[in-house]
């Protein structure tokens, strides 16, 4: 029963994964029709490079609520390890992401100002990630209060979130199509149903005992 | 003694008489009515865009043209097309290269009178660190008081020219013979200068 619930688990992410890489091929954004050889390369891998960050993202959220499913099918130990590292991987293809889509059009030519409001959306996005990356990896040496710590970690994990979705919404014109933002905004909704779930659930078990 | 000083304040004079005029003849650039924008082929369609912050430097008398002059300075950054990713790949190297050039100027050697209230400026246009030869056909609107700043004269210039952007270095020509970017922009020029009377 475990390794049933292990492999729908393993099933999903690998779905949501294959979605989110497939679409800078199937829905190409309109920057990359001016793009050639190199440049094109580099823009499409840091296009790739931030849906795998953004996959990541929405898995982090999911492993940060647990539940007595991914308990039962992992154990709270693993998925408490694999939530610590994904953290560090979502921090790496997010600053990947972020150099291979800045690379083709020159790093002096940074997007900043008003009008370029969703990619400013993405730049404090990225900042709240190392942020709190670093804060959970050396927590004990910046001399964190544990309670302090988790008040505010757990709020900006969802801050990221929102974040992320308004950032891809707005920055990449593949999402202008109705099946990628569909897809996207149903992941998200589906996801705050899901912690939602988890901790009404928590609550109940709570309560029982 | 006495004539000494008639002497030097004559020749303190001349100094200064000259120097007043041209000041009068300075325009200064009213900026919420004035544009710098330009229009380009894109496969069939036309793209327009301005230039949001650009600043001159006007000193202009129909009757002095030989002490009128024009300089145009646009900061590049601050082009707009309306579409912000459009802006960017524009200030990149492909096109302008704004990071290594973040200007264009214009600055005039000399002011010709045309036909019809059209006065030529010829002078150096500066793209990407290089200067070319360019004359800006100005055609003069009118002078006149301003009608809502009593005590001011406003004066009206209008300008357009076709240049071939491959030229001056704006972009290799990779779009051009793609057929997605057209090499000739127009640049149209709108101008409302005030000065005090």
């Amino acid at each position: 029963m475990d390794y049933l619930k292990r492999l729908i688990a393993v099933a999903i992410f690998l779905l949501a994964l294959a979605s989110a890489l497939s679409l800078p091929y199937v829905y190409e954004s309109q920057t990359l029709w001016y793009k050639f050889g190199f440049d094109k390369t580099t823009l499409r891998a840091g296009q790739l490079a931030g849906m795998l960050a953004l996959t990541l993202l929405f898995t982090q959220i999911i492993l940060a609520a647990g539940g007595s499913f991914l308990q039962k099918a992992f154990g709270l130990k693993n998925i408490m390890q694999w939530h610590r590292t994904n953290g560090v991987l979502i921090v790496f293809f997010a600053c990947v992401h972020v150099f291979l889509i800045l690379v083709p059009e020159g790093l002096a030519n940074l997007p900043i100002g008003k009008k370029f409001w969703p990619e400013m959306v993405g730049s404090l996005l990225l900042w709240t990630l190392i942020a709190m990356v670093i804060s959970s990896r050396y927590r004990e040496k910046l001399n964190l209060d544990y309670k302090r710590w988790r008040a505010i970690h757990k709020p900006l994990g969802y801050l990221t979130v929102l974040l992320i979705v308004v950032h891809v919404l707005y920055v990449s014109d593949s999402f202008d199509h109705t099946v990628p933002k569909s897809i996207l905004l149903v992941t998200f909704m589906a996801l705050l149903v899901r912690v939602v779930w988890v901790k009404v659930q928590a609550r109940i078990q709570q309560n029982k005992t | 003694m006495n004539y000494g000083r008639i002497v030097c304040f004559l020749l303190l004079s001349l100094l200064i008489i000259p120097a007043a005029h041209s000041a009068d003849d300075n325009w200064e650039l009213d900026k919420a009515h004035s544009n710098v924008y330009f229009s380009v082929d894109h496969i069939f369609s036309k793209v327009r865009g301005h230039f949001n912050d650009f600043s001159t430097d006007i000193v202009f008398n129909p009757e002095a043209l030989d002490k009128s002059s024009f300089t145009f300075t646009i900061k590049v950054n601050y082009i707009d097309t309306n579409i912000s990713k459009r802006d960017k790949h524009l200030l990149s190297a492909d096109f302008f290269d704004a990071g290594k050039y973040p200007t264009m100027t214009f600055t005039s050697t000399s002011v010709t009178a045309g036909e019809g209230g059209v006065y030529n400026v010829t002078g150096k246009l500066t793209v990407k660190g290089k200067s070319y030869d360019s004359t800006l056909p100005l055609v003069l609107a009118g002078v006149k008081e301003h009608p809502a700043v009593p005590g001011t004269e406003v004066a009206g210039f209008n300008g357009k020219i076709l240049i071939d952007r491959l030229s001056y270095g704006i972009g290799t020509g990779k779009f051009y013979e793609m057929g997605i970017v057209g090499k000739d922009v127009e640049v149209f020029v709108s101008l409302e200068v005030t000065r005090s009377k």
